[in-house]
């Protein structure tokens, strides 16, 4: 069989085959047949890499989550799954994954929906429509930890505006601890988060609206089709596979939500507010607790992942 | 016999006049560190240092200073407090070797000598000859602060203590004298006990606010964790039962001490829970309360000391200076809280050049310039810090402020200094939050001595009982 041969063999024509030796840049010397790996070989390098530093981290994780290593005792030998059943035991583990939903089940729901009926108003053409939607996508932008930050000033009880702007309303001064009251902390921290994501939604939603068919739309109007009838007939079936991508990416972001609310709050009052990145932090970064931080992470990824699977299905996006 | 008299007397003047001579010509220890050092000239030290104020102390004054006498760089790595332990672990536990001498907080030194990140340093006193000088740093210091076991790891390197400072021109007023005393029946003092300090800090709020009220503090976890152990300790309670390492936080005194401080928020600005070191310190110097008790550096910026420094412009204009006092908290034992000390990083290849920086850093001579740096924020640690008479000249009252300093160097109490005492802080940090949103004091306290003990067991009762028994033995663990 000669190289030619093997071209042909593989489904390729003899052009394309030297075409291929000949894009390679490798010169094949007359008789020598040209390596048939050699496309593989050239791949290799940035397999190695994605391995690297993309599996190798993962599989270390999963060797230290069985063991007992804290930053002050390196301790290697084997501990079973001592760290993965002190999980289960561990309360407030539980209770950082409940906030966590809690945060996501309201945030979520909010964003999408005023991020649509927004899209929905901008989808007219407004004077100064492009001024408008750049200004709205601002927040987006900013690092979350700045956003945090820069809310809690707002909520500052001496110096934060919002605590004087609730003051004119009540006609008294308003010493509102947004912070640090068990009933205001929830307040504080999803009017920042919807204030910061919520132009993400925006402007996803505002791209997917702007491809529905219009001949679609009109056709129904014709036809004696209401507003809300066209909208769940025609338009959210059209926009759907984005949606659920932005609401998939979303979920996502606020099952790791850490940085808005440590700066807000650092998770307080007590761990009232302390979500499954903040617990894995304060594990991992303040008590030193490497393994069972490990563990940890291995069991977030594991719950995440069922849920994205699962959520995947229910979309249909695997279709 | 006349003979013997006159050679005993030759004998005595020749003796006098040779150790007169030898005191004359004895090297200091900055010098001593600066010729040895000069050994290692071209070389650079890299030193962690807490980033911000603290850092200008070598970025501006002794790293270019150390360099223009040694010819020893000093390169700075400016690490936030709160990341200090954790970068200092990962640099020693990846054999880096990145740092050669360091910022250490002492209560940390436990676990940083049973890792073996700190070298010690005792062979190295007494090759440079730092023992005598050693001896001078203030007795609560240098007998707390520096030594593990026997061995010494680290310098005492910086004075922190909590001070109260107070209104001299509220409590002198005649009026308010006169009110006070019709009322409670004795003098407007300054209070002594914590039972004073409300009665005090009400009446004030009753006469003043919103203009003034009686006391502001700060209130945020990480420091109100350091009040409550101070005030904890002064009202006669102990942080565990020594022979079962029990935790013991949420006695009848732990529950009682909570419970006053929640209550003393009413009479202290609105939103006080919400104070942090620079909320509370503006509340102080725009003259909002009366009394207040913080680390050092009020007192100096309270009297305007420094504060016409570009790098201090934050700090907000004081409206009281001339008018502050300084005392004792209530209890007079004042919590020695967080402070530093400098070590030397084991994994350092330039461990003689760090030793020395770190020498003369704390030396007498050095230190003396240091703590009157008007940027800085390096605390009076030495006999002769509070007696110095060029730093009693820079203000007024500097005289009263380092006579307050010193005396809380005498009585002060040490932040509890056990393995992983940030596992034990952490919950501290979570009761006072919890606190402020409104939970049951005996609840909570319950559920942090249960996490203690879990903490305990974790670390295993007998090792964590011997550490234990070792800081509570020392002088500053538990009020005198």
């Amino acid at each position: 069989m000669t190289a030619s041969d093997r071209g042909t063999a593989s489904g390729m024509s003899e052009s394309t085959a030297s075409a291929m030796v000949g894009a390679s840049g490798v010169a094949t010397p007359a008789g020598v047949a040209p390596d048939r790996f050699f496309k593989y070989w050239l791949i290799v390098p940035a397999i190695f890499l994605l391995l690297l530093v993309g599996l190798f981290p993962l599989i270390y994780s999963l060797v230290v989550s069985f063991q007992s290593l804290t930053m002050l005792e390196m301790d290697y030998s084997f501990a079973g799954f001592t760290n993965y059943i002190a999980l289960f035991k561990d309360a407030r583990l539980w209770e950082s994954l409940l906030h966590t939903v809690i945060i996501t089940a309201i945030a979520l729901p909010i964003e999408l929906v005023v991020g649509l009926l927004m899209a929905q108003l901008f989808l007219e053409r407004l004077p100064g429509r492009q001024i408008f939607v750049s200004l709205l996508v601002l927040p987006t932008i900013i690092s979350p930890i700045v956003a945090g930050a820069t809310w809690r000033l707002l909520f500052d009880n001496r110096y934060g505006p919002i605590n004087q702007i609730v003051g004119w309303f009540a006609g008294e001064p308003m010493p509102l601890l947004w912070t640090i009251s068990p009933y205001l902390v929830y307040p504080a921290i999803l009017l920042c988060e919807i204030w910061q994501w919520t132009p993400f939604m925006f402007l996803i939603l505002l791209a997917a609206l702007s491809n529905v068919d219009k001949s679609l739309t009109e056709a129904a109007e014709i036809d004696g089709a209401g507003y809300w009838r066209t909208f769940f007939k025609i338009v959210l079936p059209s926009i759907w596979p984005v949606m659920a991508i932005a609401i998939l990416i979303r979920g996502l972001d606020l099952a790791r939500i850490f940085d808005i609310i440590y700066a807000l709050t650092a998770g307080g009052p007590g761990t009232m507010t302390e979500t499954a990145s903040i617990y894995a932090y304060v594990q991992g970064f303040q008590q030193f607790e490497t393994s069972y931080t490990a563990a940890m992470a291995f069991l977030i990824i594991a719950l995440l992942t069922a849920l994205v699977t699962w959520a995947i299905r229910r979309m249909g996006l695997a279709k | 016999m006349r003979l013997i008299n006159t050679v005993a007397w030759v004998g005595a003047v020749a003796g006098l006049a040779m150790s007169w001579a030898s005191a004359a010509t004895a090297e200091s220890a900055a010098e001593i560190a600066v010729k040895e050092a000069q050994k290692y000239k071209g070389q650079t030290i890299t030193i962690v240092w807490e980033a911000g104020l603290q850092a200008l102390d070598p970025l501006n004054f002794s790293g270019p200073k150390w360099e223009e006498l040694t010819g020893i760089k000093v390169k700075v790595i400016e690490v936030a407090t709160e990341e200090m332990f954790t970068k200092i672990m990962q640099d020693y536990r990846a054999g880096a070797g990145a740092y050669d001498a360091l910022n250490v907080i002492p209560a940390w030194m436990p676990d940083l000598a049973a890792a073996g990140a700190l070298e010690p340093l005792d062979s190295y006193v007494d090759k440079y000859g730092y023992r005598d000088e050693l001896q001078k740093i203030a007795p609560t210091y240098r007998d707390n602060q520096m030594k593990v076991g026997d061995k010494i790891f680290g310098f005492p390197d910086d004075g922190d203590v909590f001070v109260m400072y107070y209104r001299k021109d509220i409590f002198g007023d005649p009026k308010l004298q006169a009110e006070f005393k019709a009322k409670a029946g004795r003098d407007l003092t300054v209070p002594k006990t914590w039972k004073e300090f409300d009665e005090v800090g009400q009446f004030l709020t009753d006469k003043l606010a919103p203009q003034t009220y009686g006391a502001a503090f700060f209130r945020q976890p990480p420091y109100t964790m350091f009040m409550f152990e101070e005030r904890f300790r002064n009202e006669g309670g102990k942080f565990f039962d020594a022979d079962s390492m029990k935790a013991t936080i949420n006695s009848d005194v732990g529950v009682n001490v909570l419970t006053d401080m929640r209550n003393e928020n009413k009479f202290m600005p609105p939103g006080v829970e919400q104070f942090g070191f620079v909320e509370n310190l503006a509340a102080f110097l725009q003259g909002t309360s009366a009394m207040t008790i913080s680390w050092p550096p009020y007192g100096r910026w309270a009297a305007g000391y420094g504060t016409d420094q570009e790098v201090l412009s934050w700090v907000p204009k004081s409206t009281i200076a001339g008018k502050v006092g300084y005392a004792l908290p209530p209890g007079g034992h004042p919590e020695l809280a967080a402070g530093f000390a400098l070590s030397v990083a084991s994994t350092s290849k330039n461990k003689d050049a760090a030793y020395l920086f770190i020498q003369w850093l704390n030396s007498e001579d050095i230190s003396m310039q240091r703590v009157q740096l008007p940027y800085a924020l390096r605390d009076p640690f030495r006999d002769s810090h509070f007696t110095s008479a060029e730093y009693q000249a820079k203000w007024p009252d500097a005289k009263e402020y380092l006579a307050a300093l010193g005396e809380g160097a005498k009585t002060g109490l040490l932040d509890l200094s056990l393995l992983q005492t940030d596992k034990y802080e952490e919950v501290l940090r979570q009761a006072i939050s919890k606190l402020w949103a409104g939970d049951d004091p005996k609840a909570i306290l319950d559920t942090a001595a249960g996490e203690w003990d879990a903490i305990t067991e974790k670390i295993g009762v007998d090792k964590q009982k011997a550490v234990y028994q070792g800081w509570a033995a020392k002088s500053g663990a538990y009020p005198q």
